[in-house]
């Protein structure tokens, strides 16, 4: 259990990755009522698991993400429990293999780099789903999502930047 | 206690597959067994209830306030249109008050046996699953509050769903639109029965319609009483679209904007004491649209 042994290190700030994903992904189900917001929320669980991926997966282990996107899909409601567990496992691995790139790279190489996930992470639930249901489910709201969460990435990821910068590098 | 390299080196390695294997045979258990992760989502939901309220409730007050910037902006037009609608509304209460009379003379003269009893409790939204697939809400009532499972969801604008599951203090509506909400209704005016589909799109369709139907645009679509859950004649929203076999309605409700939910017991066991009155817990949103208010009795 890699977060028992951090917690025994004495480390609060080292919880800070999960800590930090576990609350966008409770901001993602809370109902925003802007007019003009559409149905969908923004995955915010999918730009910190990516955002940390990439500057401290040490603090971003597999079960962390594993719990955290278990935890959403239980409060989300559906009817696949253990789908965004799944999806964000393979974003995760996805992002580690070509973790050496983004590193050290400026903001808009990143961003590309997100679209990139996003968009396969949805085609991903889109075929799960479809898959599951047996039918080819519409593509717009799936698509819709994508582009929002790839839009609201510069917010989020500046959020978790600052609390990086705040807590991890101190030390 | 030290693990010895070569084990934990081989952990590490199998963590991925394990992990992955396991969140698949989590998603293939629930499509065959679902009774286990209810009482999983029910726990949690309860557990995460507060933490929720607690988040949503700046949201709440941020996006009243811009919610405000921007209806001060229309304020003019706006003000227009609603003395426009107020005038509409006051002649159809002129004629709701004559038909309760006339209504009540002839129940009186057919010594009918009074509705039952129609009592509600309102919950704020909490939780929007906000998913791609996945059309739900969480709101803050539950057993606590008597809501109890298949109830009806209201606004004052019409039927958003039913109670899906129930927590101590929290209850999840299935909407209209989620892919696996269907429900009984039928057209207003001709009682055509159907049964209306969640599509995961924003209009539900209209499915198993009698072939002879005739489907205009704008008819209204009503909840039938043939499934035995709500009581019949409660606005749903209208045709809005008809292409070949695809019917598809608009529901009366917002359903991408939900704040407080009107969660009915219509005492469809009729074991309740009987009177005739709506007795709300709280105040629900004014009604909006032209069709009749909400708890509407079914008129025989």
């Amino acid at each position: 259990m890699p977060l028992a042994t951090l917690r025994d290190v004495g480390y609060p700030a080292r919880l800070l990755p999960f800590l930090s994903t576990l609350i966008f992904a409770l901001v993602s189900v809370v109902p925003i009522n802007l007019p003009g917001f559409a149905v969908v929320t923004p995955a915010f669980a999918l730009m910190a698991v990516f955002h940390w991926t990439i500057y401290r997966p040490d603090l971003m282990p597999l079960t962390a993400v594993f719990a955290i996107g278990l935890l959403l899909d239980i409060i989300n409601g559906t009817p696949y429990v253990g789908l965004s567990a799944l999806t964000l496992l393979v974003a995760r691995t996805f992002v580690m293999t070509q973790r050496r790139f983004f590193v050290n790279r400026t903001f808009p190489v990143v961003w590309l780099g997100f679209l990139a996930v996003t968009v396969a992470n949805f085609a991903l639930v889109w075929a799960l789903v479809s898959m599951l249901r047996g039918t080819l489910l519409g593509f717009r709201p799936f698509l819709f999502q994508a582009v929002l969460t790839v839009s609201c990435y510069p917010v989020g990821s500046y959020v978790l930047a600052r609390a990086h910068r705040a807590f991890l590098i101190r030390a | 206690m030290r693990i010895s390299a070569p084990v934990k080196a081989a952990a590490q390695r199998l963590a991925l597959p394990f992990l992955v294997f396991l969140s698949g045979m989590l998603v293939v258990f629930g499509k065959t067994d679902n009774l286990l992760y209810d009482g999983l989502r029910v726990a949690v939901a309860d557990r995460v209830a507060p933490i929720l309220d607690a988040i949503s409730q700046p949201v709440a007050t941020v996006s009243g306030v811009v919610q405000s910037f921007s209806d001060a902006v229309g304020v003019h037009r706006q003000n227009a249109e609603l003395r426009e609608e107020n005038a509409r509304l006051l002649q159809w209460q002129e004629v709701a008050r004559r038909l309760a009379s006339e209504n009540a003379e002839l129940r009186d003269l057919v010594k009918l046996v009074p509705q039952n009893t129609v009592s509600s409790v309102s919950g704020r939204v909490i939780a929007d699953s906000g998913g791609a697939f996945a059309r739900n809400v969480l709101v803050n009532v539950g057993h606590n509050d008597g809501v109890e499972r298949g109830q009806a969801a209201l606004t004052g604008e019409g039927l958003v769903g039913r109670v899906a599951e129930v927590g101590q203090r929290t209850a999840r509506v299935l909407l209209l639109t989620d892919l696996n909400s269907h429900i009984p209704v039928e057209f207003a005016v001709s009682h055509a029965r159907a049964i209306l589909d969640g599509d995961n799109s924003e209009q539900p369709r209209l499915v198993y319609l009698p072939s002879k139907v005739e489907v205009k645009l704008g008819d209204a679509i009503v909840t039938g009483g043939s499934g035995g859950i709500f009581p019949p004649g409660l606005p749903v929203g209208i045709v809005a679209s008809v292409s070949g076999d695809v019917i598809r309605v608009e529901p009366y409700a917002e359903l991408a904007r939900l704040e407080v939910l009107r969660v009915v017991d219509f005492g469809m066991s009729g074991v309740l004491p009987q009177s005739a009155v709506p007795i709300p817990r709280a105040t629900g949103r004014a009604a909006k649209a032209a069709p009749a208010p909400a708890p509407a009795p079914p008129a025989n």
